[in-house]
């Protein structure tokens, strides 16, 4: 190895901690960076093929009145059919600590020849026999019931039964039960005619031979085959086309990923502006030795040709550090994602792409940022380089800062002293504080968005002012019976409403819906409504709410909305399969809704010719407590038991609650360990600031010294410089803290409800990030400020 | 050995160099003129703030002539550029520094083989060969593998010595190379460049130490940025 290159591996090795300092700032990035794309590649990939390994079905067509074993024979034969298969799928009911859950159940037809919608065999009997079922592996978190156990079901038309769960599967192509709020089983038709249900197999599920990819292939191959099934008699209810070859979370998942992984960059970015400090204290460090190696024969390109080569080995070393690191927690990363999603991970191998992003962002980004300190000090002057005696002793008296701190008397000498300090180094100062400010305001952006989504969510309470939402799965007389709910104890209101599942109907003559095989994600729902209702308080972003009675007026949600759609339009929606118009007069920006149309009941019951009869009881309580709503619901239960009133499902309202929060509480967790990683970054640079200052000013701390200035004198001096420094980034970053937390809101609110989460100003996190910087200042000043005081007055006065 | 000491090798023609500072212009030397020959042992003295170190600094290239020219062994400084005038010094001018400016991170050996690595002088075989040749030449042979820190000064101004030779430059400077020794030792280091003028180098040393002008062959007095006396073996 050239002689050379030997001061650059001892120079690294004898400064251990500001190297150290400069390996963590390129580390945590290059760090940040893997974790979030090693992650981001394995779920991405695990999320379509565990999606893929179900065999989703091209389409679904749902026939009323049941499907025969003939009928599935002719289908299969249909042309431009490759599979069909019939299922059914009942919404039911468990009872958990003697109260009722929902669950759904799967019946399949054969569960030795499954093609379509395929689930993993994981444990026990693979196909139950007459009163049992399989649950899916996330199901046991609602259920409290696992392999072996018995569980209380009830379906609509049924008694309550017990029956035996003799197994587990996977089924990749479902969230989780626990985010759902509900439980997965999977039952043979015996099962479900043993639970009192008389219905048929209703789903025809299908793959087309060609073209599965195109949507509109898909619609028109569905449209064909339901026209063929209504020429022989059959009543075809709705078609399901959801999106081609997504997961249900998808779409969400890869934005949420990609605003990551700009968090990533950022930190390698905001570390190597750390970087390129660091690099210019080095520089600093070392001018003099610079000045002697172009005195004795280095040119400027050799000499920078150094100190680039050190800083490939501080990048190396980063590498190797944050490289295994960053696959660490890649790998929670996933395995979080992966139980979000209900994700099975069967390959974890990380892309080789990922550590090559790694690689090469992890080199060329300091590269860049190092190259300005390094050139600059590469190309000064041997006379310059020689004289230099630390801090440019530039006349800065009259600059009109210096002049305005010496007008304020109420500051003590040191402080202003400090203030001055501060202010010398004005381009390093921007550095620093732009470090700060930029890691405080994702701190607080994090925590902004954190609190907003909280108080988003709690916006399902404001919105909602019933307490329990009943669902039957048969239209009653309401009238007695919502004046006997409300005059239960602890009743407030009670009204009697109803719901359609509903599509708006295009050229086709059928209902096609993007709805998944769950029944919830891509579903699309009619409420309708007492007028005036007391049970709803709806946000209206535009035009107003209903109104009249017996109107054909509709008011649309977000998730309903589309770009196309505006006031005043008229509006073809089904009812119960049959289309009708509606007129649509506002929108409404609701939380934790499906896509949702809401009209009057009057005019709902007109068109389903249902009047006097509803399919929804809301029921709100005075005491609004989720242990309130649990007793009452057992009430609730009961009364409509003895009524011998079919229930479909109770919810209360927290329970949507908890379930939309479940969706997203990995996306915050991940933006708070984001935040932290930031917060790092911003202290590492205002250590690497203040040491650079006091560095630079060793000689003239020495002349203090000499002079009479006291260690604490001098301490305090430092100390309130970093302090200056680290409050004037709080209030930096607050400002920009706003204007990402606008932007972050905007977009997660947009991903999860279709609409922007409130601007919201966290208090904690400004206190948090206050107490992080001043202490963060603190620490990073008083070891240069300890440092400095160790030093002899002679050594400083000495200090080249 | 007179013939060749004859024969001019520096040449300043009406130097000038002013520098700007927080007052204004100020002009550390003013219109110098004068010829160095080859295998001497100058001296250069003045007061504080005369300009020697300027003159010094304009002859080993550190520093370029705001007028006037200079010429080292045929060669034009002033027109080269700051890269040339690197290699340019490394091969042709060995400086000598008051507090010797030995890298602290690479061994004696290592300072010494430096300079021959950044101009590529010599081949890599023969670089240590040499550098030890020279560690013995000024007696600190036996310290080649120590780090500076744990020599005393002047076996640093030694080790400085031994660099400032590492790629045979015709010149030697030096700006006050003993003023941080003691009187012992500043005699042995002028001993040192005394052997080194006479084997034909140029020595030119910026001094205070009027001890020893016995050592030196020739003397050039700088008051206000002027030579004040003529060079009288020149």
């Amino acid at each position: 190895m050239k002689t050379r290159y030997w001061k650059v591996i001892r120079d690294l090795t004898s400064d251990y901690s500001k190297n150290l300092m400069l390996v963590l700032a390129i580390a945590l990035g290059v760090f940040g960076i893997g974790s979030i794309l090693g992650g981001y590649a394995v779920v991405n990939r695990e999320m379509t093929s565990n999606y893929m390994s179900t065999t989703p079905a091209s389409l679904t067509i749902e026939v009323e009145d049941g499907i025969t074993t003939g009928l599935l024979d002719s289908v299969r034969k249909f042309p431009g059919i490759k599979v069909a298969e019939r299922r059914a799928t009942v919404g039911g009911r468990m009872k958990v600590d003697d109260r009722w859950y929902p669950i759904l159940l799967f019946v399949m037809d054969d569960f030795n020849q499954l093609t379509l919608n395929k689930f993993h065999h994981l444990s026990g009997a693979a196909d139950p026999a007459e009163g049992t079922m399989l649950i899916e592996r996330t199901s046991p978190s609602v259920m409290d019931a696992y392999e072996g156990d018995k569980i209380i079901i009830r379906t609509p038309n049924g008694e309550p039964q017990s029956i035996s769960i003799i197994g587990t599967v996977h089924d990749p192509g479902l969230p989780p039960a626990w985010q759902e709020q509900a439980g997965y089983a999977y039952i043979s038709m015996a099962t479900l005619k043993e639970l009192g249900e008389t219905q048929d197999f209703d789903l025809l599920r299908i793959q087309v031979s060609e073209n599965e990819n195109s949507r509109e292939h898909l619609t028109k191959q569905a449209e064909v085959l339901s026209d063929w099934l209504t020429k022989n008699g059959h009543t075809v209810h709705e078609i399901q086309i959801p999106p081609i070859g997504m997961h249900p979370h998808q779409s969400q998942m890869n934005a949420v990923l990609s605003i990551f992984t700009v968090f990533s960059f950022m930190i390698l970015i905001l570390g190597s502006i750390l970087v390129a400090t660091s690099m210019a204290t080095l520089m600093v460090k070392q001018v003099r030795q610079i000045g002697v190696m172009k005195t004795i024969g280095g040119t400027s390109f050799q000499v920078a040709k150094l100190y680039l080569f050190m800083m490939l080995v501080l990048c190396v070393v980063a590498l190797a550090i944050s490289i295994p690191l960053s696959r660490l927690v890649a790998a929670i990363f996933y395995s979080q994602i992966a139980t979000l999603l209900n994700l099975e991970i069967t390959d974890n191998s990380i892309p080789l792409w990922v550590p090559l992003i790694q690689i090469s962002s992890g080199i060329v980004i300091p590269f860049i940022a190092a190259a300005v300190p390094v050139i600059r000090g590469s190309r000064i002057s041997v006379r310059k380089a020689l004289d230099n005696y630390g801090v440019e002793n530039k006349n800065r008296t009259g600059s009109w800062f210096s002049r305005l701190i010496s007008k304020f008397d109420f500051l003590s000498d040191t402080y202003r002293l400090s203030l001055r300090n501060a202010f010398r180094q004005r381009a390093r100062l921007i550095l620093t504080l732009g470090l700060l400010a930029a890691g405080g305001a994702m701190f607080m952006t994090a925590l902004n968005v954190s609190e907003a989504w909280d108080k988003n969510l709690k916006r399902i309470y404001v919105q909602r002012l019933y307490d329990q939402d009943v669902k039957l799965n048969d239209r009653i007389n309401s009238d007695s019976l919502v004046n006997r709910i409300s005059t239960m104890d602890g009743v407030k209101v009670a009204e009697g409403w109803d719901y359609s599942a509903t599509s708006e109907v295009k050229e086709s003559d059928y209902e096609i819906t993007r709805t998944y095989p769950d029944k919830g994600h891509g579903s699309f729902v009619m409420q309708a409504l007492p007028l005036p209702t007391q049970l709803l308080n709806p946000t209206i972003t535009e035009g107003r709410w209903l109104n009249t009675p017996g109107s054909n007026e509709v008011v649309l949600n977000q998730m309903a909305r589309n770009e196309r759609t505006k006031l005043g339009d008229m509006i073809a929606l089904t009812i119960e399969g049959k289309p009708s118009l509606w007129k649509i007069i506002g929108f409404t920006e609701d939380v934790g809704s499906s896509a949702t149309a809401y009209v009057s009941l009057e005019t709902f019951s007109k068109i389903n010719n249902t009047q006097g009869k509803v399919k929804m009881l809301r029921v709100a309580y005075h005491d609004r407590s989720r242990d309130f709503a649990s007793v009452k619901s057992k009430e609730l239960d009961g009364l409509l038991e003895q009524q011998k009133i079919s229930v479909s499902s109770i919810t209360p309202v927290w329970l949507l609650h908890n379930a939309v929060a479940a969706h997203m509480k990995v996306l915050v967790n991940s933006l708070l360990a984001m935040a932290i990683l930031m917060a790092l970054v911003g202290t590492l640079g205002l250590m690497s600031t203040v040491s650079m200052n006091v560095l630079e000013r060793t000689r003239e701390i020495g002349v203090m010294r000499a002079i009479g200035a006291t260690p604490v004198k001098i301490r305090n001096l430092i100390v309130w410089e970093g302090l200056t420094v680290g409050v004037i980034s709080i209030v930096i970053a607050f400002v920009i803290s706003l204007l990402l937390s606008w932007y972050m809101g905007e977009f997660i609110g947009h991903i999860s409800f279709r609409t922007p989460l409130t601007l919201t100003i966290s208090a904690l996190a400004i206190a948090i990030w206050i107490v992080i910087v001043l202490v963060g200042s603190y620490v990073a000043t008083i070891f240069p400020a300890r440092r400095s005081n160790v030093v002899t007055t002679r050594e400083a006065l000495a200090y080249e | 050995m007179d013939n060749l000491k004859n024969q001019t090798l520096i040449q300043l023609n009406r130097v000038s160099k002013t520098f700007t500072v927080a007052s204004g212009q100020f002009k550390a030397l003013n219109d110098v003129s004068l010829a160095i020959p080859k295998g001497k042992l100058i001296a250069i003295t003045g007061k504080s703030g005369s300009g020697k170190s300027t003159l010094l600094n304009i002859i080993s290239g550190i520093d370029k002539p705001t007028e006037g020219t200079v010429s080292i062994n045929g060669i034009h400084v002033e027109k080269l550029s700051e890269s040339e005038l690197a290699s340019w010094r490394g091969k042709n001018i060995g400086v000598v520094f008051q507090f010797f400016q030995l890298l602290p991170t690479l061994t004696i050996l290592e300072n010494v083989m430096l300079p021959m690595d950044f101009c590529d002088s010599y081949p890599k075989k023969e670089r240590k060969e040499r550098a030890l040749a020279l560690l013995e030449r000024v007696n600190i042979k036996e310290q080649a593998d120590k780090f500076p820190s744990t020599l005393s000064g002047g076996q640093q101004q030694r080790a400085a010595i031994a660099r400032a030779l590492a790629n045979d430059p015709p010149v030697i400077i030096a700006d006050e190379p003993t003023g941080n020794l003691d009187s012992h030792t500043a005699t042995a280091i002028f001993e040192l460049f005394s052997s080194l003028a006479q084997s034909g180098k140029t020595v030119i040393i910026v001094t205070h130490e009027k001890d020893f002008a016995s050592y030196f062959e020739d003397m050039i007095a700088i008051s206000d940025g002027r030579i004040v006396n003529e060079l009288v073996n020149a």
